[in-house]
């Protein structure tokens, strides 16, 4: 396919020449985010927006319209996602991070307060005759939800609770997750056509079966609502509460009764989160974690931010009897423990240290070790395992679909990228398409090819935090603040546009033979064309190329 | 006297209407210099230091995307790399050494090959030899080497004197009441007392403001192709020695060609009027060419370009608040394009420091220096011309290899020859008297005697006798 002019080339010279073509790779950004999300692009327009002719509110506009294709709940995601977009940003090692997370919560609240409209679907015919039926309302449900109400179907939605939300309602503390927020994007959501039905309970107020019958479609977003037992002496009986169960309860408002000394069993985000809600009711705070700090599953920042709240941990330590006097909590009994050999995913198992035990004198104990489903109500569904076994894109038999932590723990985003998977495959059984598949695979960037040194130094913008004073002193409120939009301008420019064009023009000023044309109406990312008739072979433009856009065509093609 | 001058002006400066800025550089006035190859680096060291010898504190921004520390075409600047030794003397006057790590390799000989034999030139006494550098940070892919891209240790120099390096693209650059707009890639935008462009003809900048102000042409260019050959420096030492080898080969359009070795590498450079594939085809095969690589064969290529240099002036170099220097303005056809770019970096700041920034300033004291450079590349096409009926006759090709070889071979003899050829090649010398010398009547009847000579069966067996045997003990 080489062109008739390098194919009358001397062999001499055909041996070395290397001729550019353009290709859109995989941004870090992308690969390493749960539900895929196109960050290049919708950065690319905030950055971009004077070179495609749109005013700073437009862009904003048409960014959140193009986050919201995958994810219907950025205000949310935003404020809660621990962003493992922002690990491999190849700015980090520059001068940090693009603040992707910031800029979502940004671009959430900026639709919030414009009240902009869920995106539909561009290929959607509008209307389908097919009822879908949503079991849950977490972020797995609202996500499939979405995204069939967005192609056209009727979606109803049945939630236990009064309030829908599931986990983001009742286990976010206010301080990370302001109801106010989430109330404006699942009732946006609702806005399309889902009805939600409020206060059911499956196997309580209606049968599974019966909803079978009723919809064409089923989804299960159970969420893991039943919180596991320490299993020792002790446990059962008043002061010891799940940590989901104490998180809701102070959601909630119902008036609960914090001890004033609090030990915490557990080193996930609920056991943190439940800890600094226990530091808002006054409590001393004792988080207790059987293997090191390292290998917390944690988020970092919050564990951090704990700390700072006066939270205290105590590592290698495991609970073995909880000692009563009456009814009321004496002390804990602890067991050190040292850490022993690697488990099959890698973390080094805790073994007891043997001898050496402690007590511990406290007056409340959550619990906060792992969830499951509660499958009270869905036995037809189960088979005995922990977890539900689904396909990959979340089928579990005909008609029947299911996505969230019902399928195994995870990040809020990967239940909405499950959500949104499985309503892309039901989707297209429905209409009799091709299953949509996998993405088409994309070449990651190289490394090295994206030339960091090219992008102008900008330090990667400070997040907006209240003092630390006030954290405890008006505990309901939320600690982190939204950007200004000045701030999310800036913060969106020092994307590096990994793999995709940006116009910084180097391959059109320096390309020898001419080569690079301006398309006359350029979009974001899609600024140039190359002749590949006119390319000389020199290379020139993908060296210079700074985000490894341009690369070397294969010359065996 | 510059200084009575300069007072002078002042004087006449200050009376003058307030409405419109003054065409002069005042204390805090703003330069942008576009482009920071040798001609940027040495316009903003040349304007700092004049400024500052005037007690005048003027702010340079130096306009450069590239880094010259990336290896191979990103960081390069596309040529051949050759700093003549009357150029590397000029510089240090002016207080710029040349570091041992930015001179890949000492030229001390030139070696002609032509058909008819080959004929190694002695570095002249007056010139010790001429420096080859790295205008980059070495071809692609190359090894870390403890060297230095000359045009990155110019910049550096200028940024040591108080230039600032902005590393962002210029896109466009536009006049503005009394000011100049410089407008970057990124959307930045910044105004300016003086631009002064020095961007070179391998960048579309010059295409972009000739047709958006119709104010002047831009430079006629034409295409050449510059690579390099890894052999490491053992090979190259045995090879080709610290030799620059010539071709005078019979291949139309191609007026120069030069193999120059520099640490591992050697570059091939390839001048003339548009450098194609045919050409490239009929110069690979050449014998003369392969014979100069070990085995006779041409190696694989590390790095190469097709970078295109300036043929014709742009016209004019100036207007007001902006002036076009090195390759962007008036520059010596096929040679010495760094020494043009020094001239005309040191006339263009020389006239912004002394006079003002004036299009009249400029026609007045930047102008002649062009127009002497116009002037004598005319000559040069006369001269390159005859090189061009020499490459196509076997006869003069005999007699000129003659009367080398000849001279070199006798230290006592007057270098008539010898020193033609070697100013042609090392650009050292303008074209002018390079062409007054062949009127020479001793050169002449020299030539003359040498063509009949050379033409005769006996007058073969001297010539290029030793270097073939010496390679043929190379390729063992």
């Amino acid at each position: 396919m080489s062109s008739t002019k390098s194919s009358a080339a001397s062999p001499v010279k055909q041996a070395f020449q290397i001729y550019a073509q353009q290709a859109e790779k995989l941004p870090p950004c992308q690969a390493q985010c749960a539900n895929s999300g196109d960050i290049r692009g919708w950065l690319g327009i905030i950055a971009q927006h004077e070179k495609v002719g749109l005013t700073l509110d437009e862009a904003y506009d048409k960014a959140w319209e193009k986050l919201t294709e995958l994810n219907p709940l950025p205000a949310t995601i935003g404020r809660i996602c621990p962003h493992p977009c922002e690990d491999r940003c190849a700015r980090r090692d520059k001068d940090g991070a693009v603040s992707v997370n910031a800029l979502e919560r940004f671009l959430g609240d900026w639709a919030i307060s414009r009240s902009l409209p869920l995106p539909l679907a561009k290929m959607s015919s509008g209307q389908e005759a097919e009822s879908i039926g949503v079991i849950g309302s977490g972020p797995a449900s609202l996500s499939f939800a979405y995204q069939m109400a967005r192609r056209g179907y009727p979606v109803t939605m049945y939630e236990k609770h009064h309030l829908p939300g599931g986990m983001l309602r009742h286990a976010i503390p206010d301080y990370r997750l302001p109801r106010e927020i989430l109330d404006a994007e699942i009732e946006r959501l609702l806005n399309l056509r889902i009805s939600l039905v409020r206060n059911v309970e499956i196997g309580h107020d209606i049968v599974f079966d019966e909803l079978r019958d009723r919809h064409s479609l089923l989804f299960l977003g159970l969420g893991a609502q039943a919180a596991s037992e320490l299993g020792i002496p002790g446990e059962k009986g008043p002061g010891v509460i799940s940590g989901i169960a104490y998180l809701r309860q102070r959601k909630q408002r119902i008036a609960l009764q914090t001890g004033k000394t609090v030990a915490v069993v557990g080193g996930g985000n609920t056991a943190i989160d439940a800890a600094r809600s226990a530091r808002r009711e006054g409590a001393q705070v004792l988080l207790l974690y059987r293997r090191s700090e390292e290998q917390m599953p944690a988020v970092a920042q919050e564990v951090e931010d704990a700390k700072t709240e006066g939270v205290r941990f105590r590592f290698l330590v495991s609970p073995t009897r909880i000692v009563r006097d009456g009814d009321a909590i004496r002390h804990i009994e602890l067991q050190k423990m040292q850490l022993g050999e690697a488990d099959e995913q890698g973390r080094r198992r805790p073994i007891p240290v043997i001898g050496q035990t402690q007590k511990l004198p406290v007056d409340m104990v959550i619990v906060a070790v792992s969830q499951a489903p509660d499958w009270h109500g869905i036995e037809p569904m189960h088979d005995g395992y922990r977890w539900l076994r689904t396909e990959d894109d979340g089928k579990l038999e005909d008609n029947i679909w299911a996505g969230g932590d019902d399928r195994g723990p995870g990040i809020a985003s990967k239940a909405i990228a499950q959500g949104r998977l499985a309503a892309e495959a039901a989707h297209a059984e429905l209409r009799g398409e091709p299953h949509p598949g996998e993405l088409p695979a994309r070449k990651a960037v190289r490394a090295g090819a994206v030339k960091s040194d090219y992008y102008r130094d900008q330090q990667r913008g400070c997040r907006e935090r209240r003092p630390e004073g006030e954290w405890l002193s008006q505990p309901e409120l939320e600690i982190d603040r939204t950007i200004s939009s000045e701030q999310a301008r800036q913060e969106a420019a020092r994307c590096m546009s990994c793999g995709l064009c940006f116009d910084c023009q180097q391959c059109f000023m320096y390309c020898n033979a001419g080569g690079f044309a301006r398309i006359a109406e350029p979009g974001p990312g899609n600024y140039f064309t190359l002749e590949l008739d006119v390319c000389e072979g020199c290379s020139k433009c993908i060296e210079v190329c700074p985000c490894g856009y341009l690369e070397a065509r294969d010359s065996s093609v | 006297m510059k200084m009575a001058e300069k007072l002078q002006q002042l004087g006449e400066r200050v009376p003058k209407r307030q409405q419109s800025l003054p065409k002069t550089l005042q204390d805090g006035s703003r330069i942008a210099v576009i482009g920071a190859g040798p001609a940027g680096s040495m316009f903003s060291y040349f304007v700092i230091n004049m400024a500052e010898a005037m007690g005048l504190d003027v702010a340079v921004e130096m306009f450069e995307p590239r880094h010259f520390c990336h290896r191979g075409p990103a960081g390069c600047n596309h040529c051949g790399g050759i700093v003549s030794e009357s150029l590397v003397q000029r510089l240090a006057t002016e207080g710029i050494m040349l570091p041992d790590d930015v001179v890949q390799r000492g030229i001390e000989s030139y070696t002609l090959h032509m058909d008819v034999g080959d004929v190694e030139i002695a570095t002249p006494l007056m010139e010790k030899r001429i420096a080859a550098v790295y205008r980059g940070n070495g071809p692609r892919n190359s090894e870390p080497l403890d060297t230095c891209s000359f045009d990155r240790y110019l910049l550096e120099l200028a940024q040591q004197k108080g230039a600032t390096v902005v590393h962002r693209l210029v896109t466009d650059v536009h006049r503005e009441d009394d000011h100049m707009c410089v407008h970057c890639a990124d959307q930045y935008s910044q105004n300016y007392d003086l631009v002064v462009l020095a961007t070179g003809v391998n960048s579309r900048l010059m295409e972009t403001l000739e047709s958006q102000t119709q104010e002047f042409q831009r430079p006629g260019r034409t295409k050449t192709f510059i690579c390099e050959f890894l052999l490491g420096r053992k090979v190259i030492r045995e090879t080709f020695g610290p030799s620059m080898h010539v071709f005078l080969l019979d291949i139309p359009r191609l007026e120069f060609a030069a193999l120059i070795p520099k640490g591992d590498y050697v570059t091939l450079c390839l001048l003339g009027d548009d450098i194609n594939d045919e050409l490239m085809e009929r110069f690979f095969n050449s014998p003369e060419v392969r014979n100069c690589f070990p085995g006779g064969t041409i190696p694989a290529q590390a790095c190469h370009c097709y970078p295109r240099i300036n043929i014709k002036a742009a016209r004019p170099a100036y207007g007001d608040r902006l002036v076009f220097i090195g390759d962007s303005g008036a520059t010596r056809l096929f040679k010495d394009g760094i020494g043009a770019a020094y001239r005309t970096a040191k006339a263009a700041a020389k006239t912004v420091v002394f006079h003002g920034v004036s299009a009249e300033n400029f026609k007045a004291h930047y102008a002649p220096l062009c127009r002497a450079i116009n002037n004598d590349n005319q000559m040069g096409k006369v001269v390159f011309g005859f090189g061009s009926l020499v490459q196509k006759s076997r006869f003069a090709r005999r007699g000129i290899l003659r009367m080398t070889a000849n001279e070199q071979n006798q230290s006592d003899r007057p270098k008539r020859m010898s020193g033609v050829l070697w100013d042609l090649f090392s650009g050292s010398a303008p074209y002018t008297d390079v062409f007054l010398r062949t009127l020479h009547p001793a050169y002449l009847g020299s030539l003359f005697w040498n063509l009949l000579a050379g033409n005769l069966p006996a007058g073969m067996i001297r010539n290029g006798h030793g270097r073939s045997e010496e390679r043929n003990h190379v390729e063992h």
